[in-house]
């Protein structure tokens, strides 16, 4: 008796773990669902032309990156492989996909020397930002980290610890893929091109 | 006679402690609007002797400090060092992601193809001036993308 239930047990184990790999490890998936469908999502902020939310570039793929200008290595590097990995595209491509930098740091970052900071950078990545309650909501909405670190010692005053990602949105608003800072440009621009 | 021994001892050290060599030197081009940047390069050790990098100063920036970044759970921190130890007969690198050289308070913007003076000055009394070109964030990155 107790081996027939030990049996139905350990197949039924076998065909769900199977069904599971199949659906975890499949390449259509970039994400394993449960993942996916707890971050992301809509968010409204502030850039140089006024109130912007994500839902405005339904259509487009974006890219968006938190970050701050005061940032002397890692926020030029991410914004270095957006630009280089957009530039990639065609031109008509390029007119489908953004790059959004959100400053974390609205003390110092203005909507304003945002925008020149971005456009530097390729002219398909924009800049916004917020007060500091609708900062934290949005990256708490992907799972993303950022905290003020006083720096007495430095000319700085502060710096900001913070998780450095590209976060994947594809034209249906949804969070596609959380990608590394440093990711290779022509990786991205294969992901990029992957929705176009 | 034990002063012109410590002499000859200080004088040897002296010697054998600046033997540096500089390579890869860049700084980083940068937006207009940006009032921070940052500096790279490899630092070879060749004497027998660890050494360290104490400060450094620039006539583009109104200070310029070492730091680190460190990437721990994901996060990003930057911090900044009192001095960047270059040990006996080894490279150190400092490169994106890692150490740098951060110029804060930038007097006029960096752009690629210009060069920006830098002084460095080490723990044994010694200092090593030079120009170095303005990159773009780009230049050099493959190596370190994964």
């Amino acid at each position: 008796m107790r081996n027939w239930i030990l049996f139905s047990a350990l197949g039924l184990a076998v065909v769900a773990g199977a069904y599971l790999s199949f659906e975890l490890f499949s390449p259509k998936t970039p994400l394993p669902r449960y993942a996916q469908s707890s971050i992301g999502g809509d968010f409204t902020l502030r850039s140089v032309d006024g109130e912007i939310s994500l839902s405005d570039y339904l259509g487009e793929v974006v890219m968006v990156y938190f970050g701050f200008m005061s940032c002397p290595d890692v926020c030029p590097t991410s914004m270095g492989v957006m630009g280089t990995a957009i530039k990639q595209l065609s031109p008509a491509q390029q007119q489908k996909v953004r790059g959004l930098f959100i400053s974390v740091d609205p003390q110092r970052d203005t909507p304003e020397e945002l925008h020149a900071y971005t456009q530097y950078f390729s002219d398909r990545i924009f800049g916004a930002t917020g007060t500091q309650p609708q900062i934290d909501a949005i990256i708490k909405q992907y799972g993303a980290y950022y905290s003020f670190v006083p720096m007495e010692d430095s000319a700085l005053g502060y710096t900001v610890d913070h998780s450095a990602r590209i976060y994947l949105i594809d034209p249906q608003g949804n969070l596609a893929d959380v990608l590394a800072h440093d990711i290779n440009p022509v990786e991205l621009h294969e992901r990029l091109a992957a929705y176009l | 006679m034990r002063l012109p021994l410590t002499a000859l001892l200080l004088a040897t050290n002296l010697a054998v402690a600046a033997d540096l060599s500089v390579t890869d030197a860049r700084a980083r081009a940068v937006p207009p609007t940006a009032e921070i940047s940052a500096a790279f390069m490899t630092l070879t050790n060749n004497a027998n002797e660890d050494v360290a990098l104490v400060s450094a100063q620039s006539s583009v920036a109104e200070s310029v400090e070492l730091h680190t970044n460190s990437m721990t759970d994901g996060k990003m921190k930057m911090r900044r060092i009192d001095q960047i130890e270059l040990p006996a007969q080894q490279s150190t690198k400092l490169e994106p992601g890692g150490l740098h050289i951060m110029l804060i308070g930038l007097k006029k913007p960096l752009k690629m193809g210009e060069t920006v003076d830098l002084e460095l000055s080490f723990s044994d009394g010694t200092n090593e001036t030079m120009n170095i070109p303005v990159e773009h964030v780009m230049t050099g990155m493959k190596k370190g993308m994964h």
